[in-house]
């Protein structure tokens, strides 16, 4: 065992490069991930600087804030249920039945809409479609219901994040092989024992992972309960945000952040036992599958269809209401179409605007490149620590973006680090909890690699950076691009840690949205949420077509090394 | 024969990797010495270290002890693009994003060599591997065998002191992989370059190397050229993995500094020589095996002389006859090989025979 | 020198973050040379503030850079910026806010120059801050359900009971709101502090929902999802104004107001910039581009001509409620209300 350490350590001698690397993203670990973390849980435990279980216990003894918690997990668990079923339903009828090219382009569309909105938008027109005296209410006659509360968050959580179940279930029951399928037939199966028998079992992994990642981001939103929770139905990541944006009492917003940590935790463990950290959520929502796959039983086909059908018809319709809102004067009256609010936006939204591109722009650079360099170090390197690595650059990924902004603003108020106010600040929250995708993407597309391009590189002559970027670089463009889509993606659309961060200098879009849905100017978020959706619109087209470019080019070569 | 420097030195080298909680040696305390020019093949069955070993030597395995040296100088922790060697691999490892030709620059640009020399050295490695008209294509567009040509020619362009080949014809056909094992073996004699040559082929490795090194297990059974491997094998492992053999289970009834004297068939003492495996004379009652390669057993007239024996099987393939045979108190068949020729009598299954071993070519080995 | 690039290109991530962190500061230190820039904390909503601070960059070439936020927040930054702050104005946000910041001394003392303009109860009497609005509060409820349901709209805080509303009111949550806790002050001063608790856990049945801001009511009213509730004079006339069928009343019993104030921080960067704004907001400038703005603050100067009739405060039936009392009391009430309202229900 002694040798073997030996053996590590001499590894890292033997390449200097990785020795340089692996410090400069301790560092930026250090700072950016471990250092708030580490000053949260501090501040929960410590408020006056004595180790002290008071301010928790205090939390605990609050029925209200436990209520909050119970309701946060139960929220959690439905959301991910419904959620994985919708996915999956989404994911048969993409991958088991042959439907025209442009249905399913339409399907990716529109399944992307609630990926690149921001997090709260549907829930407004929900609550105009299905509220008190709703559209839909009265275009059917249902009574009203109380849809403010576990219903309505349940509902809006569903429809947003159900693409995620899909993109993940999809991707599974893509790469599965349609012989599987032949040989159950061959067997004497029915295409319904074909289902039950061999296609779901074989689609646990994903339904796990589905499961986990709408259990994560479920429990991680604050957005949603905000808008839709009511008074009657607290949920801890909105409780957490009102008490530092209400009160600024840091101490109670770190405290109900470390509850919200325990379970997040145990499903980011659960998350690697069972899925082993391998598979991933990215936004590449692939398209046209193979129809050599069993087809569907007739009648499960028709139900399945028209539960599509219904689903994708309410999140257009409900995403209508944002298009119809931003062209109107004012909501459900005066009715005649106007630009005004788009001039509005343009006019005193151009900072939120011009603010929010930099910003996005810079960590998607940022974020990409480090998340290249750390899944590559991941992927290829062995050294001491490895495993540490792995989780540390995960973490902020796999916690709440509440409790992320909440470390970040106790940690950077105050020297030797004081980044409030800066774009820094914004930068770092985002590059280094959306970067995920990026170190995992890599990492997924190098394990495809043969590691003897590289070694064969180093053989002649290049150095570890020098392969890294003549050899390394070039073949996982691919997944480079997928990381830089969805870290534009979300650094153009997430809220839930900067929304504690945005200062005098540096404003956010999605934060002017929330803004102006609480100042009642309706239209004006309608019209600032159809320009960010537009813009992250054509960026993810760009960036899927300069994929598509690439990977048309690099196909045609990559046959060499299989 | 002449004295040459010494290019390649391996040092009590180990390799352990922890596999679930145990610590297993994938090479196990080699020792080795290459000498300039000499074309040396590792041979083993697959997984017994021989990549490993040769993947240390390049720099992409880090020994867990022992000591390597290039032309004297201690190289255990210079990473590998400082070792200034050369490496095929078994999949050659073109780079797909990159042309023939920029596949081939691609280390000489890493010594910042300038352009003109770069395209002249890279004209000149494609000629040398007889591909002068490919430059310009991807790797993807070329044939195996051209590939191989390629991958061998970006390593010879950078003039490598030590030229290591993974099993580098594995993956061609069984034609095209005889063509290029003498075309290596040709370039690396003009060349003289030193070179490591890993394969699980017997046959490649007979016809390719100086020398042969023999690997099981992680340890090494034998060092030597290929005839003394082939002829004097310094076990039983070494004997049944190169070429056929019989190697039949026995005890040593005497022994002397040169010869061993064996009991294949009772009352039939049959001497032949000690095989390089003993250390000192072994005792009688000493377990052994006696190795005899089925060339070397006649099959003969149950009248003749000889260690009787009973045919079970045999099989006329052209120019030979293949016998299977048994003979009492020996467990395993007997197999020989007997050259046919028109007058030759052809023995049936069944039939009680005598053999004759040819005690020339026999050994006995260590058990 | 290529050895390195892979650590460089990590190591990017760590120089360059503090070169933003720079690039942010440069700004702050360059500016105080000309002082042509103003950084503020607004509690005032974003909408009314962008409109207001424009008016003044014309009228005085001054620049402002604000960011909204609510006013514990507010507040809390201040204290935590003490020494060191990060803006050189709050603007906007109830009295009491400025009155918990002076016990701090987190404000610098500055009369405006037409402070004399403004009736002493709506300013600091040491010149720590300076009232910029009157904001009474006010029942808001929507013609159509009204009409279906054959109501009248409310005119005492009792009609807001009667079971036709039952789940139809929206209103401010307590724990979240300024307005939630200018209703609470109304009611007290109105009926006695047991009796209003009372009456908040009868009305607590017609309430279909609590919204986290004060003005969060106001939008479901005018389209209908809600009938009514209680909102601040500014953001009912807000919404009325953007052609809603709503109607604005009040309780005969009587209404608390809140005093908008505007104050200037002890210790801030650019402080002659930020005298301009305490000054321009005490000129009768103020009033007229909220007033031209359709920005429904009533004015603080008596002498500013109000176009909107809604406005008019001798109208209204209003209740005084002395900052230092709410202030004293805020906390106990948001908990009481907490207990017995929405916990006891």
């Amino acid at each position: 065992m002694a040798d073997l350490r030996r053996e590590k350590t001499r590894m890292i001698q033997k390449d200097p490069g990785l020795f340089w690397a692996l410090l400069a993203i301790w560092i930026a670990l250090g700072i950016f991930i471990l250092y708030p973390v580490v000053r949260l849980v501090g501040m929960a435990f410590m408020p006056d600087g004595h180790f002290s279980i008071a301010t928790l216990r205090e939390a605990f003894q609050d029925t209200y804030t436990v209520k909050a918690l119970s309701n946060s997990l139960w929220l959690a668990l439905a959301v991910s249920a419904t959620g994985t079923i919708l996915g999956y339903l989404f994911a048969l009828l993409v991958t088991r039945t042959a439907m025209p090219k442009a249905m399913k382009a339409l399907l990716s569309a529109v399944t992307l809409l609630p990926l690149i909105s921001p997090p709260f938008t549907s829930s407004i027109s929900l609550s105009l479609a299905l509220g008190p005296n709703g559209y839909l209410l009265k275009l059917f006659h249902i009574p009203d219901f109380q849809i403010y509360g576990f219903l309505g968050t349940w509902l809006s959580e569903t429809l947003t994040y159900f693409p995620v179940a899909y993109m993940v279930i999809s991707a599974v029951l893509e790469t599965m092989s349609a012989n599987l399928d032949d040989a159950a037939m061959s067997l004497g199966a029915s295409s319904g024992r074909i289902l039950r028998t061999v296609t779901i079992p074989l689609s646990m992994p994903g339904i796990a992972n589905s499961f986990l990642l709408l259990f994560g981001s479920s429990l991680a939103d604050f957005a949603t309960p905000l808008i839709l929770g009511g008074h009657q139905f607290p949920v801890l990541p909105t409780q957490a945000y009102l008490e530092i944006t209400g009160m600024f009492d840091l101490h109670s917003g770190a405290s109900l952040s470390l509850m919200l940590l325990v379970p997040t935790l145990i499903v980011f463990w659960l998350q690697r036992v069972v899925v082993g950290g391998k598979n991933y959520v990215t936004v590449t929502g692939k398209s046209g599958a193979q129809s050599a796959f069993s087809p569907l039983p007739v009648v499960m086909k028709v139900v399945i269809s028209l539960v599509c059908a219904l689903v994708l018809a309410f999140v257009l319709y409900l995403y209508g209401i944002i298009l119809v809102g931003s062209f109107v004067k004012t909501w459900g009256i005066t009715n005649t179409p106007t630009m005004a609010n788009y001039q509005y936006a343009c006019k005193f939204g151009r900072k939120a605007i011009t603010d929010t591109l930099k910003i996005a722009f810079v960590s998607t650079i940022l974020g990409s490149m480090l998340g290249v360099v750390i899944g590559f170090i991941l992927q290829r390197k062995q050294f001491i620590g490895h495993r540490l690595l792995e989780i540390g650059s995960m973490l902020n990924y796999a916690l709440p973006g509440t409790v992320v902004g909440i470390a970040y603003i106790i940690a950077f108020n105050k020297k030797p680090f004081l980044l409030t106010g800066t774009m820094t600040i914004l930068v770092a929250a985002y590059v280094f909890r959306y970067y995920a995708t990026s170190i995992r993407s890599v990492m997924a597309s190098l394990e495809q690699i043969d590691p003897t391009l590289e070694e064969a590189s180093a053989s002649l002559g290049a150095s570890t950076a020098g392969t890294f970027l003549h050899v390394t670089v070039p073949l996982v463009i691919p997944a480079v691009l997928t990381g830089l889509r969805y870290l534009f993606i979300h650094s153009m659309t997430a809220i839930s840690a900067t929304i504690f961060l945005v200062s005098v200098r540096w404003t956010l879009l999605t934060s002017r949205i929330l803004e102006s849905m609480t100042e009642l100017q309706f239209t004006q978020a309608c019209a600032f949420s159809i320009i960010l959706i537009i813009i992250v619109f054509i960026a993810d087209g760009l960036m899927t077509w300069a994929l598509h470019m690439y990977s048309v080019h690099f196909l045609k070569t990559k046959e060499a090394t299989k | 024969m002449k004295e040459r420097a010494i290019a390649l030195q391996l040092r009590n080298v180990v390799k352990a990797f922890t596999k679930g909680g145990k610590t297993v040696r994938a090479v196990d305390n080699v020792n080795l010495d290459i000498e300039e020019g000499e074309m040396v093949c590792f041979l083993g069955p697959s997984g017994c270290g021989k990549t490993t070993t040769l993947r240390m030597v390049a720099g992409f395995e880090t020994p867990t002890s022992g000591v390597i040296t290039i032309k004297g100088k201690d190289v255990t922790n210079v990473p590998v693009n400082k070792r200034g060697i050369g490496f095929v691999f078994q999949n050659y490892a073109l780079f797909p994003h990159m042309s023939v030709a920029n596949n081939i620059a691609y280390g000489l640009k890493t010594r910042h060599i300038d352009p003109v020399t770069i395209a002249k050295k890279t004209k000149e490695a494609l000629e040398l591997v007889g591909l002068p008209n490919v430059a310009e294509r991807y790797p993807s567009e070329l044939s195996g065998g051209e590939q191989q040509r390629v991958a061998l020619a970006r390593v010879l362009v950078m003039e490598p002191s030590l030229l290591l080949m993974d099993e580098p014809l594995s993956n061609l056909d069984a034609k095209l992989r005889i063509h290029m094992r003498t075309e290596i073996r040709h370039l690396q004699k003009k060349l003289g370059i030193t070179c490591l040559y890993v394969t699980h082929d017997q046959s490649e490795a007979l016809t390719v190397a100086d020398k042969i090194v023999v690997i099981r297990k992680g340890v090494v059974q034998q060092v030597g050229s290929p005839r003394e491997i082939y002829h004097n094998p310094a076990n039983a492992f070494v004997a049944d993995f190169i070429g056929q053999a019989n190697i039949l289970p026995l005890q040593v009834v005497k022994a002397d500094e040169h010869t061993v004297t064996v009991e294949p068939a009772k009352g039939h003492p049959f001497t032949t020589r000690k095989g390089a495996g003993f250390s000192g004379t072994p005792d009688a009652g000493t377990p052994a095996n006696l190795v005899i390669r089925p060339e070397n057993i006649d099959v003969l007239a149950a009248s003749s002389e000889g260690i009787p024996a009973k045919v079970v099987s045999a099989i006329f393939v052209g120019s030979h006859i293949e016998y299977e045979l048994s003979i009492e108190g020996i467990d395993k068949v007997v197999n020989a090989s007997v050259p046919s020729k028109p007058e030759e009598t052809v023995w049936d299954e069944g039939e009680a025979v005598k053999l004759h071993f040819d005690n020339e070519a026999a050994l006995v080995v260590a058990s | 020198m290529r050895k390195k690039l892979l650590a460089l290109a990590a190591l990017a991530a760590v120089l360059v973050a503090p070169a933003f962190a720079q690039g942010g500061k440069e700004n702050t230190t360059a500016a105080p040379a000309k002082e042509q820039t103003l950084d503020v904390y607004s509690i005032m909503p974003e909408k009314y503030a962008t409109v207001i601070f424009d008016a003044f960059t014309k009228d005085t070439g001054i620049k402002v850079n604000f960011v909204r936020l609510s006013s514990g927040e507010a507040l809390s930054r201040i204290l935590a910026e003490k020494g060191n702050p990060q803006v050189d104005a709050l603007w906007g946000g109830p009295s009491d806010t400025y009155d918990a910041g002076v016990k701090e001394g987190v404000f610098a003392q500055y009369v405006p120059k037409e402070a004399d303009k403004i009736p002493a109860n709506l300013r600091s009497a040491d010149g720590y801050w300076t009232g910029i609005g009157i904001i009474p509060l006010c029942f808001l409820t929507n013609n159509n359900f009204l009409q279906k349901n054959g109501l009248k709209a409310p005119a005492s805080w009792q009609d807001l009971l009667d079971p036709k509303y039952e789940k139809q009111l929206q209103m401010a949550d307590a724990r979240t709101s300024g307005t939630a806790t200018e209703r609470i002050y109304s009611l007290v001063k109105v009926m006695g502090e047991d009796e209003a608790f009372a009456y908040q856990k009868k009305l607590n049945k017609n309430v279909q929902l609590y919204t986290k801001s004060g003005a969060g009511g106001a939008m479901p009213t005018a389209t209908g999802q809600a009938a009514g509730g209680i909102f601040y004079l500014v953001d009912a006339l807000d919404i009325q104004q953007q052609g809603y069928p709503l109607t604005i009343t009040y309780p005969k019993e009587g209404v608390t107001y809140g005093v908008e104030g505007s104050g200037i921080l002890q210790g801030c960067k650019h402080p002659e910039a930020a005298k301009a704004l305490m000054d321009w907001a005490s000129s009768a400038k103020l009033g007229t581009v909220m007033n031209d703005n359709k920005i429904c603050y009533v004015p603080t100067r008596p002498d500013i001509q109000i176009s909107n009739p809604a406005m008019d405060l001798s109208k209204i039936p209003l209740v005084e409620a002395e900052s230092t009392w709410k202030g004293e009391n805020r906390q106990r009430f948001i908990d009481r209300w907490v207990k017995e309202v929405i916990e006891g229900n």
